[in-house]
């Protein structure tokens, strides 16, 4: 399965998604134009992913500074994806990774982690 | 008839079971895009507060470097002005001459009050004259008025280089403050409005405070014999309008003089 990359933009996170690596990373801010039209690629590559092609464990990095609300609805729409993948059996871990200095980004991380009870949901001071 | 009302109860009843499936999701999905809003308004406050929180810092900072600036032209001015043993009250009161000029000719506050900073590094050039030219307590012979002449380059010189508009006005007023309107000053012998305004204004301030002031070589003179100079030299020495400013004004300027006497 090919790798997805995404460069960072202004408005839009850096995306790296490594099928060999079992790894789905996400850094920087998320203010998209359009952002459900922006995440659709990350969105179909996951789903692909767990459709057979993922590794034993898989590894998720959010490192999310700031982001827009519809941002927002787009990562419970990704958790719920996840949650899914995780009853259905897949080994994957979280790791909401927020500066110490940015209150907000932990808040937001601790919101998410109480969402998703069922997720191995690790917030990581850098 | 009773199996045909069975099947429609049937019928029913699994409209209601898909009926409550799909309330339950929008439900839970209004309760979710609720939530989203409340965390986005109150995460989107955090930021507000957060940038505000920069946006004061930034000024401050700005308000710092603008008031670092401002202390250093003025002590550079101080500096030229006492190499010659004049006061610091002189360029104090030149720069305030300076801006009622700016003001009353026009030009917008901003530049008045840049004008007001800029004008004390008039005489800047002077810390590259030698003392014994400088403080003679007689008149110059010519080789030395020569010297002495070269201040005005030597000023612009060591200002020209700064892309900082302070300095950059500052470089103006140092090259262009013994020039006079009808073409006979120094160094580029310009003329008219061809001096610049900043020059010409700087000029009158610095010329009117002189006067006013013992100097090494001079008692200060009294206040009609420098205001019959000025009615002789306006559109000679000095820019008539700039004169006529002054002459309407004079409150104004005496007002700065008493308030700021030498000690």
């Amino acid at each position: 399965m090919e790798n997805l990359i995404i460069e960072e933009t202004k408005y839009t996170p850096s995306i790296n998604l490594d099928a060999k690596k079992g790894l789905i990373e996400l850094v920087g801010k998320s203010y998209p134009e359009n952002t459900f039209e922006f995440y659709k690629p990350m969105m179909d590559w996951i789903e692909e992913y767990f459709n057979g092609n993922e590794l034993p464990k898989t590894i998720i990095n959010f490192e999310i500074i700031y982001f827009n609300s519809s941002s927002s609805k787009l990562f419970f729409d990704f958790l719920d994806l996840i949650e899914e993948m995780a009853n259905a059996g897949k080994y994957i871990e979280i790791n909401w990774i927020y500066d110490k200095d940015n209150d907000s980004a932990l808040e937001a991380g601790e919101d998410f982690k109480e969402d998703f009870e069922k997720l191995n949901f690790i917030l990581a001071e850098k | 008839m009773e199996a045909f009302e069975n099947k429609l109860i049937g019928e029913i009843e699994d409209l209601q079971e898909k009926f409550t499936k799909t309330t339950q999701k929008l439900i839970k999905d209004v309760k979710r895009q609720d939530k989203i809003m409340i965390r986005s308004d109150k995460r989107q406050q955090q930021e507000y507060d957060e940038l505000q929180r920069k946006f004061a810092e930034v000024e401050a900072l700005q308000k710092e470097i603008e008031e670092t600036q401002r202390e250093v032209v003025f002590t550079m001015g101080a500096i030229g002005e006492s190499r010659s043993k004049e006061t610091g009250n002189h360029v104090k009161r030149v720069a305030e001459y300076s801006k009622i000029f700016a003001l009353h000719y026009g030009l917008p506050k901003e530049e008045a009050e840049m004008l007001k900073q800029a004008s004390p590094m008039h005489d800047i050039g002077k810390v590259a004259i030698p003392d014994a030219v400088l403080n003679k307590p007689a008149r110059f012979n010519e080789e030395e008025r020569k010297i002495m002449d070269t201040h005005a380059q030597l000023g612009f010189d060591m200002l020209k280089a700064s892309n900082r508009p302070l300095l950059k006005m500052a470089s103006t007023v140092a090259y262009e403050h013994h020039e006079k309107w009808n073409g006979k000053g120094y160094p580029n012998k310009l003329s008219g409005e061809d001096i610049h305004i900043y020059g010409r204004i700087t000029a009158l301030a610095d010329v009117f405070d002189a006067l006013g002031s013992d100097r090494v070589y001079k008692k200060a003179w009294d206040d009609e014999r420098i205001f019959k100079l000025f009615k002789e030299e306006r559109g000679e020495h000095f820019d008539p309008q700039l004169i006529d400013i002054f002459f309407e004004n004079l409150d104004e300027f005496l007002r700065v003089r008493d308030s700021l006497k030498d000690m």
